[in-house]
């Protein structure tokens, strides 16, 4: 009701200003705008991963964590820091592994160490190309993160081993 | 730049055939990464162009592709089958897995799925596989942690173990020669530096009683400590995070305890003037009941001589006039002093409360015909 009085208002100051658009002052409700939920193509030709099919809702339902450390506990510190490595650390992994990177990058905390794990996907890959990213990137993140960083990959043949639903 | 400079020698073959042998030479000179076969392809086209007046078309051998020969696949680009697949059952499963890992599922040779499928339109209807599969890295797993690796870890650090102490067995026994109990932390948290400024924190607990104090010096030294003594367990507590490091703190912690130890035992000159209010307890004989029953007592004492007669009287009480001290000391007057004190210092419950009602009425001789 709110919405619909105060859209006729601009409206009628719109034929002053001779606009034909009106513009909505209030909030728009966006009950069908989620975050990390795809939308469903009209043939469903789109390809989700396990990782993207489920929603956040169901973290620790139906799905795990991608990022483990205990930063976020009582008494805990550099929360706000670890959240930045992380984001961070997917950055780099996506630009090196480009259209290689098959699945997200799960990261894991043991005391100092960060540990990387994510799948890559062999279409356009040799395997010496993969030992030299993995020591590339393990080296680089270990300078800039100044904590030993491991990766522990594994390989998939290709992305299509990945399709969990099609929407 | 070879192949281009042999037509031009053809060129000259073709227009003037009586100097072949020259040019032939020359073309030798000219183009010197020719072979001799390509030689050799020269003379054979001048006799076959002599039939004809086209010009001759030279073959460079190896030049077109007569026959394809399929090259084997790059080595490189072939990836081995999983591990599992060529495991055996008797293998020793610590080498496989040695440290704590993410889980990999081609060195891992159990069947093994996770994963939720609403319907067929998901993964087919089946809950996904190990293969690809991000959940199963995502936990962390205990591949690592079968009995056969903690047994070699056992073995392997047998080595710096050293025997425990005889004498020690018991709790009590290391309360008894361990009567200090130290405590400090160091903390470990993924960042990359080792400092934390919780770890400077140092504290020392240890029980009063071990402490070799008088009545005085008891008090005192509880009115010192203040709450860092807690009267239930028994147990003083200090702890300091005042100084910059752990091993400071964790001396200052121990130099409180012998300031405070030697503090207690000193009787200074203020003391003396201990008031009532100043007391840690209650104490009957310092107070006003004390005096309240012995004047009670004694004029009942007197009232008794006087009249005729048993009923009514108090039979404990001496014949003679004696000293208060005398009167304190008799059973019935100790029982009404206990309960007394323990109604103020323990508090008002059930018991204490009954205790006193029966010491009074001992010590007044009351008879409850109920």
């Amino acid at each position: 009701m709110l919405h619909h009085q105060s859209f006729f208002r601009i409206k009628s100051l719109s034929c002053v200003w001779q606009t034909s658009r009106g513009i909505s002052l209030t909030a728009s409700l966006c009950k069908n705008r989620k975050s990390g939920v795809p939308k469903i193509t009209p043939f469903r030709t789109k390809q989700l991963t396990y990782e993207e099919a489920i929603p956040p809702s169901r973290i620790n339902v139906r799905k795990g964590w991608l990022s483990f450390n205990t930063s976020n506990l009582h008494e805990e510190k550099r929360a706000a820091q670890t959240t930045f490595e992380d984001f961070l650390v997917r950055r780099f992994l996506t630009g090196t592994w480009h259209r290689s990177l098959a699945s997200e990058v799960i990261i894991k905390r043991r005391h100092n160490i960060v540990v990387l794990s994510f799948l890559v996907s062999m279409e356009r890959m040799l395997p010496r190309q993969v030992y030299f990213l993995q020591g590339y990137s393990e080296t680089m993140l270990s300078g800039w993160l100044k904590m030993p960083v491991k990766i522990e990959l594994q390989s998939v043949a290709s992305q299509s081993d990945m399709v969990f639903k099609k929407i | 730049m070879a192949s281009v400079s042999v037509r031009k020698t053809f060129v000259v073959l073709n227009s003037r055939a009586r100097d072949i042998k020259f040019i032939q030479q020359r073309a030798l000179h000219m183009s010197l990464s020719l072979k001799g076969q390509d030689i050799k392809s020269i003379e054979n086209d001048k006799e076959t162009s002599s039939d004809t007046d086209e010009f001759r078309v030279y073959q460079i051998e190896g030049l077109k592709r007569t026959s394809s020969v399929r090259r084997a696949e790059r080595w490189s680009k072939r990836v081995p089958p999983p591990r599992y697949r060529s495991m055996s059952t008797e293998q020793d499963w610590t080498d496989v897995w040695p440290t704590a890992s993410t889980f990999k599922w081609s060195a891992v040779p159990f069947p093994v799925r996770q994963g939720y499928v609403e319907n067929s339109s998901e993964n087919e209807g089946v809950i996904p596989s190990k293969y690809a599969n991000l959940e199963l890295m995502k936990g962390p797993n205990f591949l690592h942690l079968t009995p056969a690796h903690v047994q070699k870890h056992c073995k392997a650090i047998k080595h710096f173990c050293t025997k425990w102490p005889e004498g020690l067995e018991t709790d009590e026994q290391c309360q008894k020669h361990f009567p200090v109990e130290s405590v400090t932390s160091d903390y470990i948290y993924a960042g990359p530096s080792l400092t934390d400024d919780r770890a400077r924190v140092a504290s020392i607990k240890f029980k009063l009683s071990d402490l070799k104090l008088d009545y005085h010096a008891r008090d005192k030294f509880v009115r010192l400590v203040g709450d860092r003594y807690n009267p239930e367990t028994d147990d003083v507590f200090f702890e300091s995070n005042r100084c910059p490091l752990k091993s400071q703190n964790l001396e200052y912690v121990k130099f409180l305890l012998t300031a405070v130890y030697f503090e207690s035992w000193k009787n200074e000159s203020w003391e003396q003037g201990k008031q009532l209010s100043d007391m840690e307890t209650y104490v009957w004989n310092h107070n006003k009941s004390h005096k309240t029953c012995m004047s009670l007592l004694a004029s009942i004492q007197a009232k008794d001589k006087t009249t005729e007669g048993e009923l009514g009287k108090l039979n404990y009480l001496p014949e003679n006039e004696v000293d208060t001290s005398v009167i304190c000391g008799l059973p019935e007057v100790q029982q009404y002093k206990v309960a007394v004190e323990t109604l103020f210092n323990v508090g008002e419950n059930m018991e204490t409360l009954n205790a006193y009602k029966m010491a009074v009425e001992k010590l007044l001789n009351f008879k409850s015909d109920v």
